[in-house]
């Protein structure tokens, strides 16, 4: 068959030859202009940026000064409710300086009380997962028993199942063990079902793999028992991850509410036994009776929050390099 | 291995283990139990059989069984309101919150002044109180707040009134769980940034790749294993959401007796108790249909991300 | 691109208060590199070389000093419109990225400038000039299908992409074609012309025209055109670049999934791919085994001969500067101690520090005396030279400027020899320095034979290089050495 062999370019336009010219932009071209240029943008977009990061960072701190300049208002004057105003500043003046002595006064709301449950449920129960904790981590990651993984699988499982799946049974059990009956037998429904947290053990067992088995070794040729060896060795060597759990243990048990209010809630006989996160919330008479109306007085809610919220401050001022690095460990391991 | 080391590991085991099964493991399989049994009474024990009538009556194909007529409601309410509440409350707040801790973290990591310093600020509501957060929401959201003030509204968000609508207090509930959700994101995000090794941002420049390319052709695959277990924690604790709405309203309405702001954990736990004893089959069957939620979501994102993420940057 | 480098300086700031003085890492550096050049800058760690490298990219901002581009002042300029390309030491290879998408990561969205094009045309002018081969990609379908059933669509496809050099999607039309069931190829070269002739009535129809490289004409023009570059063209540059880095066959891999040495001509590929005018790599063959290194800087010096690119290599193996670079740049503390073609360099070093770095084994350097125009080594004559005044010198020696000697002979010395290690065609001999205790190679024929304990040696002058004590200069002996 004939065909046209004029018709076509035997060279192809794609070969190796044929060089694509990409458009660089600014070569060849004044540079001083372009240096100028790049300059003006670099610094629009930092301070965009800024201008982003400050607006968001004042959303984000909004609710902890609104809390605290809200508990400093008065909302009463001369007997008549007058409500609160939106002012961003009070004059030292102008402060309200009874909200606070109003909030501790037992005929309004016990929060003596709740504090204090609240401080012994978060000791006993912080020292319990302390002791459990170590206990089960050491077993998972130094010594060897039959079953060992399978255990281990166990634990793990029931750290992805949502609690709630057992708290309802948790609720019939310690009602049946008949803890609902009395203060410390509310307390001890409260701390039961949480001492076990296999997140923590996950966490601990983590960084006691971390340490050499030679060390081990070596304290089993000098003739130390295992107890010595967990004391003495891994405890101090992981305590960065202990002091971790210790503080992430205080702080979820100080912020409990929805378990707590199942087992003493308002209106019940062991009420009293409650705890405090629970009791701003349900148990407070923060009201003013002006004649036949009730108002509520938000400045003295706000004065209790702020109680409730400085202790978790403080200890995040403190350990926040702990927090900080538990949390952001447990997220790069996923 | 020998046989004292066995039994030794069994008593560093034992306290964990104890509480463990019963405090988990045994009531697990009660909560499963429970939720098939008919006519259950907490307070005396009794029950007449199994059944699946629970679940019906959940699911609002049979009235629920019980002869009180005002704890219809709130049985009603979990299909009606709860699990649709619950579904929404995940999907509308998940992906926002983090959209905007990936954003917020990528440019806390592109700044060099003050990185640490807006680090620990964006950290700082992680630690709060929810419970605490909700009542200072319903103070800033409330008639005379601040946000009406703000925005010169005169709009009820959080009041037991009339006025309050369902998607008004849907609005504060979004703002108050994403606001709590952002620290943690946030950390977890600018600590996964931080691991990303600076000489694939300069390849990127040398080959000219704009920002924006660089965001979604370096950034986002090269965090995608925190944007995973992120977007896995997320989802189960959006599904458990609960804290937030108590701490806003405490009462399960938005005005009445209402219960169109209940969620599937709200319903759980108010119903552990409720209707002398009767209730708590319900309150079983709630967290039998909450886990299977979790579960089916928790196995579609695994699905997912085994295409999606890639590990060993 | 010529490259010029004048005066280039580096300091990075101290911090007063946790006493940390400012470190100078570059001062002074000056270069003119010829267009097509490979140079190497050589100098231990922590000498700046990489430092260099950075300014020259402009990822790092020089403290002073100027860079050229041919007639182009880039020193202020933003590395990304520099046009270079960058092999880092690490790589950085994208990890979720196959090596296709990686070496097209640069292209990917970028703005070229041409002229305007008819794509359908081209694609069946294209195909239609490749008519005679046709054979052979029916053969190579075949082929492949019998050596390997489960072999996938995609990887044929490939395979005849690459075969004749044709985008993705040509490839994909031909394979469709030729595998249906009443395939002539007759007839469908007989299609491909009729598109052509239908495609050539729609461009006149336009008011177009059309020249030899398919370019459409306006009034006897092409029509300058800027567009993004499309799917086609990124495609054939990536294998044209796969083709010269010879990594055909794993374009679909990840990264963790190659070896090193692969994983190093993918960074270079990347580097490759939009044509730089300049290619810098750091460090490229640090992160290779022994074997691997060797085979890899040849292949460096090939890649680099057949683009042509003008390329500047950081590395702190002198082994490796003097095998592949045109010219190489000895640093020393961020200071040039000598810039020059690797032979020259190694033959006349300017100063001791330079002797002492190029060359395995190393140059032995002994104390030495310049007295009434001899040249002492322990008291031993060993060399006459022009009269120089009288000093304390610095006697390095190639392992290679000894031979054998009697005691008598004029210049002729003793060196206590520990060893004699045979390596077939020469032999290595391990002996002891007069000055100390350490000892020092020497290299001999094989005919030479030395057994262990005294020896007497005398030098070859051309191997021989005196450095003043002081300054560590060099001081030429004789005239003609300078």
């Amino acid at each position: 068959m004939e065909l046209n062999k004029s018709l076509v370019n035997q060279d192809t336009i794609y070969n190796n030859e044929s060089e694509i010219e990409f458009i660089i932009e600014g070569f060849n071209k004044n540079v001083d202009k372009i240096k100028k240029k790049d300059k003006v943008l670099r610094v629009f977009f930092l301070i965009i940026i800024y201008v982003f990061l400050i607006f968001f960072a004042f959303i984000m701190m909004i609710p902890f000064y609104w809390m605290f300049i809200t508990s400093l208002k008065s909302e009463v004057a001369n007997g008549i409710y007058i409500g609160l105003d939106n002012n961003f500043f009070i004059a030292f003046d102008n402060i309200a300086r009874n909200n606070y002595a109003l909030i501790f006064d037992p005929a309004r709301f016990d929060f003596f009380t709740y504090l204090w449950n609240t401080i012994i449920v978060v000791v006993i129960s912080t020292i319990g997962t302390f002791f459990v904790t170590i206990f089960a981590s050491f077993a998972f990651a130094r010594l060897n028993f039959k079953g060992k993984d399978l255990t281990f699988y166990i634990y793990l499982i029931t750290m992805m199942i949502p609690s709630e799946l057992f708290v309802v049974t948790n609720y019939i059990q310690v009602y049946r063990y008949g803890l609902l009956t009395s203060t410390w037998g509310t307390y001890l429904a409260i701390m039961l079902p949480f001492i076990v947290n296999v997140f923590y053990i996950y966490l601990l067992n983590e960084a006691f793999k971390q340490i050499p088995n030679e060390l081990y070794l070596a304290s089993k040729i000098d003739g130390k028992s295992d107890w010595k060896f967990l004391w003495k060795v891994m405890v101090p060597i992981a305590s960065p991850t202990l002091i971790t759990v210790i503080i992430l243990k205080v702080i979820s048990t100080w912020n409990a509410y929805a378990w707590p209010k199942v087992l003493a809630p308002q209106g019940s006989a062991n009420q009293t036994a409650n705890l405090i996160s629970v009791a701003i919330r349900d148990f407070a008479n923060f009201t003013y009776v002006e004649g036949t109306r009730i108002f509520v007085l938000q400045s003295l809610q706000m004065a209790a929050t702020v109680i409730v919220t400085i202790p978790l401050i403080i200890i995040f001022i403190v350990f926040r390099k702990y927090i900080m690095n538990g949390t952001s460990r447990a997220g790069i391991k996923g | 291995m020998n046989e004292k080391n066995n039994y030794k590991a069994w008593i560093y085991l034992a306290p964990s283990l104890i509480l463990l099964v019963v405090f988990a493991l045994y009531p697990l399989i009660d909560t499963f139990y429970i939720s098939f049994l008919k006519d259950y009474n907490y307070l005396t024990g009794d029950s007449s059989g199994f059944t699946l009538e629970n679940y019906e009556a959940l699911f609002g194909i049979i009235p629920a069984p019980d002869t009180i007529a005002q704890l219809q409601g709130p049985i009603n309410a979990f299909f009606e309101y709860a699990l649709p509440n619950t579904l929404l409350i995940t999907f509308v707040t998940v992906p926002i919150s983090i959209a905007l801790a990936l954003i917020i973290a990528v440019l806390i990591n592109s700044i060099k002044v003050c990185q640490r310093f807006f680090q620990t600020l964006f950290f700082t509501p992680y630690v709060t109180n929810i419970i605490a957060v909700g009542m200072v929401f319903g103070v800033i959201f409330s008639h005379t707040g601040l946000f009406n003030a703000i925005f010169n509204l005169d709009k009820y968000w959080v009041e037991n009134n009339p006025e309050t609508t369902y998607w008004n207090a849907m609005f504060v509930i979004f703002c108050d769980i994403i606001w709590y959700q952002l620290p943690f994101k946030i950390l977890i995000f600018v600590a996964g940034l931080q691991g990303i090794g600076k000489t694939y941002y300069d390849a990127a420049r040398i080959d000219s790749a704009s920002k924006i390319k660089q965001f979604f052709k370096i950034t986002v695959p090269l965090l995608s294993p925190q944007i995973f277990y992120i977007s896995i924690t997320s989802f189960i604790n959006g599904f458990k959401e609960y804290q937030s709405i108590a701490g806003l309203f405490n009462r399960p309405g938005t005005s009445g007796n209402s219960y169109n702001l209940y969620t599937v954990v709200y319903f759980i736990y108010d119903q552990i108790n409720a209707g002398s004893g009767h209730n708590v089959r319900y309150a079983c069957c709630g967290a039998v249909v909450l886990f299977l939620i979790i579960l089916v979501f928790t196995l579609i994102q695994f699905y997912i991300s085994k295409k999606r993420v890639h590990y060993g940057a | 691109m010529k490259i010029q480098i004048s005066n280039l300086g580096k300091t990075f700031e101290g911090n007063l208060k946790k006493n940390i003085p400012d470190t100078v890492a570059v001062s002074e550096f000056s270069i003119n590199i010829e267009d097509g050049e490979l140079v190497g800058l050589l100098g231990p760690s922590g000498c700046g070389k990489s430092t260099i490298l950075y300014m020259i990219s402009g990822l790092k901002e020089p403290t002073t000093g100027s860079v050229y581009f041919g007639d182009e002042d880039v020193t202020d300029l933003a590395p990304e419109k520099r046009g270079i390309g960058f092999v880092f030491q690490n790589y950085a290879l994208y990890p979720h990225l196959n090596i296709y998408k990686n070496i097209a990561f640069p292209l990917e969205d970028t703005w070229i400038k041409t002229f305007k094009q008819e794509k359908k045309i081209i694609k069946f002018c294209t195909l239609f000039s490749l008519k005679d081969r046709f054979n052979e990609v029916i053969d190579l379908i075949n082929n492949e299908k019998r050596i390997n059933k489960k072999i996938s669509k995609a990887l044929v496809i490939d395979k005849i992409s690459f075969l004749l050099n044709i985008p993705y999607s040509y490839a994909k039309f031909l394979y469709k074609y030729f595998l249906k069931k009443d395939f002539n190829l007759e007839i469908f070269v007989l299609f491909l012309k009729e598109n052509i002739d239908k495609e050539k009535e729609k461009i006149k129809q336009k008011g177009f025209e059309l020249d030899d490289e398919y370019y459409l004409l306006k009034d006897g023009n092409r029509v300058p055109y800027k567009r993004k570059i499309n799917k086609d063209e990124i495609d054939l540059k990536v294998k044209e670049v796969a083709k010269i880095v010879k990594l055909e066959d794993y374009l679909y891999r990840k990264p963790s999934e190659i070896s090193g040495g692969q994983q190093q001509r993918v960074a270079i590929a990347r580097a490759l791919i939009k044509s730089p005018k300049v290619l810098l790599l750091d460090e490229p063959l640090s992160n290779l085994d022994a074997r691997l290194r060797l085979e890899t800087r040849e292949e460096i010096r090939r890649i680099q001969q057949e683009t042509k690119i003008t390329t500047i290599f950081v590395t702190h193996d002198q082994d490796e500067a003097m095998a592949i670079c045109d010219k190489i740049v000895v640093l020393k503390k961020g200071k040039v101690e000598q810039i020059g073609a690797p032979q020259e360099v190694y033959d006349d070093p300017k100063n001791l520090f330079t002797a002492k770095f190029l060359g395995l084994p190393p140059i032995g350097v002994f104390y030495g005396k310049l007295k009434d125009g001899y040249l002492y080594l322990n008291n031993n004559k060993v060399l006459k030279v022009d009269s120089i005044e009288d000093k304390d010198v610095f006697i390095a020696i190639r392992p290679e400027g000894y031979k054998k000697a009697n005691k008598d002979d004029e210049f002729s010395f003793s060196l206590y020899i520990t060893k004699v290690i045979s390596q077939g065609r020469d032999s290595e001999v391990l002996a002891l320095n007069p000055n100390g205790n350490d000892s020092f190679k020497i290299m001999i024929r094989n005919e030479e034979k030395y057994s262990v304990g005294e020896n007497y040696f005398k030098v070859k002058p051309n191997k021989l290089y005196v450095f003043d004590k002081v300054t560590q200069e060099r001081i030429y002996l004789n005239e003609r050495e300078k």
